[in-house]
């Protein structure tokens, strides 16, 4: 299975992150509400769905993994992180050039009745959180620590391949966004 | 990298000789205390209870000072930027417990030179402590014009005038910050922001 040096998955995650919080800074949460709202013109997902849809992700993964991270922070971080063939499988579905079209699950479909300004405020709040998280798990070992998957709970991931799969998750929407950009 | 670190004196230098002349023997004693720093998004430089140990020039990114109470009372004082000086104030003057949080709303850089090494050189430097003493009337200054606006200009005149001080800030920093620093809620100012575009 995939190995990585769990410090340097850390880091290109954060730029990662850093990367999509520069852009709802400095695009998304200056649109106008018309813009955020309009449906793509290949009928699809508003710039104001995608975020939302990534929104309810983080509502559901942000709390398990601040409480993984607070219950595990005597954890030593190893060097090297290797991932489960599962967490593996989600990242490449969730990767935005795995070429697939997938429905979204009941529980993370937008709805269409969206304020645009609290949808981006919650996704940039979220993404803050999220980098700083990622920064905390430097100091512990992303391998040991298991957190449930949303759509099926008594699923665990490791916590180094939710991080993946999170900001896999988070490129393939955030590309779907900027396709909608005037 | 060395040619960065020209650049960031160079501006540092402007902005200490617009509030107090240094001498160029003065100026090479003076710019040798300070140091590069850099620090992500989100990373708190100061906690309350920590004394202010630094005193920052900010380079790169924007920071705020920000009060938040257990009753979950949030106020941002102040946004700090490119070119000027960044820390908590009153607690790096007078050695006492920082009441504020200094923090990075961006990727930032800096250049920071230590209290104590400040103080140590300013026992015989005293261009320091005549820079001290203006630099604290200048920031005194603009706490009292800040006051005013609070006590007497209404919401949209504060944003307004945010704007014109900064006219590039709600594409730098979330709206969250903008208007908890304006003191209004997050459906007022979404209201200001579409009223002030038009």
């Amino acid at each position: 299975m995939k190995k990585e040096n769990s410090s340097h998955l850390l880091e290109r995650l954060e730029v990662q992150a850093e990367s999509e919080i520069k852009l709802a800074i400095g695009v998304f949460q200056n649109l106008s509400a018309d813009v955020m709202l309009q449906p793509s013109s290949k009928v699809g997902w508003s710039i104001a769905q995608c975020l939302e849809h990534l929104n309810s992700y983080g509502r559901f993964y942000l709390p398990h993994i601040k409480s993984a991270l607070e219950k595990h922070k005597h954890s030593k971080p190893k060097v090297f992180f290797t991932s489960g063939w599962l967490g593996n499988y989600f990242t490449n579905m969730m990767s935005p050039n795995s070429g697939k079209h997938y429905k979204a699950f009941k529980n993370h479909i937008p709805t269409t009745t969206l304020d645009p300004a609290s949808v981006v405020a919650e996704f940039i709040a979220q993404q803050e959180l999220l980098l700083t998280y990622l920064e905390e798990a430097k100091k512990i070992n992303i391998g040991e620590v298991k957190i449930p998957v949303s759509i099926a709970p008594w699923v665990k991931l490791k916590l180094g391949d939710v991080f993946q799969f999170l900001m896999a998750h988070n490129e393939r929407h955030i590309a779907q966004a900027k396709r909608n950009l005037p | 990298m060395p040619q960065h670190l020209d650049k960031s004196l160079e501006q540092l230098k402007e902005l200490v000789c617009s509030i107090h002349s240094f001498s160029k023997e003065e100026w090479e004693e003076f710019s040798a205390l300070w140091k590069p720093h850099s620090a992500k998004r989100k990373e708190i430089l100061t906690h309350p209870g920590e004394v202010e140990r630094y005193l920052y020039f900010v380079v790169e990114g924007i920071q705020r000072v920000v009060y938040m109470d257990e009753q979950g009372r949030e106020a941002t004082l102040v946004f700090t930027y490119a070119p000027s000086f960044g820390g908590v104030l009153d607690s790096m003057l007078e050695g006492v417990s920082s009441h504020y949080f200094y923090e990075t709303l961006s990727p930032s850089a800096f250049l920071r030179v230590s209290i104590s090494d400040l103080q140590k050189q300013g026992q015989h430097l005293k261009a320091i402590e005549s820079l001290i003493q203006k630099g604290l009337v200048g920031a005194l200054s603009g706490v009292l014009e800040r006051l005013v606006e609070v006590q007497c200009y209404s919401s949209e005149e504060r944003f307004r005038s945010l704007l014109k001080r900064s006219p590039h800030i709600l594409q730098r920093v979330p709206h969250k910050y903008l208007a908890n620093y304006l003191g209004i809620d997050a459906t007022n100012f979404s209201k200001l922001l579409n009223k002030v575009k038009l």
